[in-house]
């Protein structure tokens, strides 16, 4: 029974990681398939189910993407950006502006 | 000579915001020419105003929204501008920016909306920038009439369109962003070709030249114009169709179009916002000034009313004086709240077509065109 125990919980600390590794590769995925053409940010503020991450995916191909890890950087989305995740805080952008000097 | 320095500026400043973005997307950037803005997309720039900006008629420049689909193009040299114009037409032109100006210039108060602005608030929720209120804003446009360009080139009485292209380019096989206008709209006397914007002409808001089409979706007014062709059918690309479509009979929330019922947008919906308060704003048991915006595409607004007790009754809002198609008109309601607690203030909008801003906006597979009535939650809390 114990090691029943112990069998299990080692076989979930390893799927877990298997996870964690996936996950990583789908970090690293996204750095190099997305930012050639947009910041981050761009994925980073959506929140969309999985079909949907996968469409967008398929878009993106479709205009000259590479994507090599395909399958983490999906779990990567979805993991991260899912529709079941709370929105993401606004980001604001520091100032920019500089008033005219009168003439 | 003034241009030199402008352009040097320009270059130096886009120089600092690339070693800015090349830190990475969870670094802060500030975009030259903006105040803090709502940061959707750093590289291109997509940028939504905060709320409380919209105090004023013409919105200042420097607080403008932007979206761009595509990465902005280098500065385009006012010198060896042209823009060409072709297509169906018996004299076909390359215009300088010099002969733009020699045309009779006409100004054209309009307010301009991202397509997109809104998308956050439907549920399920849909790819595309998650915009919230901010992605509009009202200028003062100037330039010559895009009908006057046309007659000039000896447009064909048989062209149905007119194709629109930007001198911005995609990336990778990102298609190019060109924009087809049916001709009775591109004849209408306030479609025209801007050279200015509240006075200024920002690269950022696609000068030197930028299609103005008042009334109708963001996404139709091209930025950074180098080409106006005369067409006998609607342009195909990516950005006709499928992109700017809305469904022709509603969907069922979260569930998918049919191509083939999917339409061009044209126009624009009757809508109002609150901009002050703010959503789960605290204020004291105090008179409290409600304001915020209205519009109605291609028609003027003609009443804006506010509940302050979640849409159970609704009072007339004081209308700023300028009734024009096109632009917004700004409104405002002195309210005394009778005591402490939350509050949910809702405003709807009534325009001179007799169009009044529904409950629900039709979701959609895009988010388009949200233009629900509209809601913030206020708690009043005892004046120290």
């Amino acid at each position: 029974m114990r090691i029943a125990i112990i069998i299990g919980a080692l076989l979930t600390l390893a799927a877990l990681a298997a996870d964690q590794a996936t996950l990583d590769r789908g970090r690293k995925e996204a750095g190099l398939a997305c930012t050639p053409c947009h910041s981050l940010r761009l994925v980073e503020s959506q929140r969309l189910p999985r079909a949907a991450w996968n469409k967008e995916l398929d878009k993106m191909t479709g205009w000259g993407t590479k994507i090599t890890d395909r399958d983490a950087l999906l779990e990567y989305l979805v993991a991260n950006y899912g529709d079941d995740k709370p929105p993401a805080p606004p980001a604001m952008s520091k100032n920019g502006y500089t008033p005219r000097k009168q003439q | 000579m003034s241009f030199t320095r402008r352009h040097l500026v320009a270059t130096l400043a886009s120089g600092a915001f690339a070693s800015q973005v090349a830190r990475g997307a969870d670094d802060t950037v500030a975009i030259p020419g903006k105040r803090p803005m709502i940061l959707h997309n750093d590289r291109p720039e997509d940028l939504e105003t905060p709320v409380r900006y919209f105090d004023s008629w013409l919105t200042p420049i420097e607080v403008f929204f932007v979206r761009q689909h595509l990465p902005r193009p280098p500065a385009i040299d006012l010198e060896t501008y042209r823009l060409a114009v072709n297509g169906m037409v018996s004299k076909p032109l390359q215009l300088t920016l010099e002969d733009l100006k020699k045309l009779p210039q006409f100004t054209v108060p309009a307010t301009i909306e991202c397509t997109g602005n809104g998308r956050g608030f439907y549920s399920p929720k849909v790819p595309g920038i998650q915009w919230m209120r901010g992605a509009i804003g009202n200028a003062e446009w100037r330039g010559p009439r895009v009908s006057d360009v046309l007659k000039m080139a000896g447009v064909n009485s048989s062209a149905s369109f007119i194709d629109t292209d930007g001198a911005d380019v995609g990336l990778a096989s990102t298609p190019d962003f060109v924009r087809s206008l049916p001709m009775n709209k591109a004849m209408h006397p306030a479609t025209i070709l801007a050279l200015s914007m509240n006075g200024q002409t920002p690269d950022i808001h696609g000068f030197p030249v930028r299609l103005i089409v008042p009334g109708w979706d963001g996404t139709s007014s091209v930025k950074w114009v180098v080409r106006i062709s005369a067409t006998a059918q609607a342009n195909t690309g990516f950005f006709m169709n499928p992109g700017y479509r809305y469904p022709k009979y509603p969907l069922p929330p979260g569930t998918p179009a049919k191509p083939a019922e999917l339409e061009v947008i044209e126009g624009m919906p009757v809508k109002s916002c609150i901009t002050s308060p703010e959503d789960q704003e605290k204020i004291a048991l105090e008179p409290t000034t409600i304001r915020g915006f209205a519009w109605a595409g291609e028609n003027a607004i003609e009443r804006v009313e506010i509940s302050v007790d979640g849409g159970s009754r609704w009072r007339d809002t004081q209308l700023s004086p300028k009734k024009l198609p096109f632009a917004w008109r700004l409104w405002s309601f002195e309210w005394t709240p009778a005591d402490r607690g939350y509050y949910t203030l809702m405003s709807r909008a009534t325009d001179t077509a007799g169009r009044v801003q529904p409950i629900v906006s039709p979701w959609n597979p895009s988010g388009y065109l949200w233009n629900a009535i509209d809601r913030v939650g206020v708690t009043v809390e005892k004046s120290a």
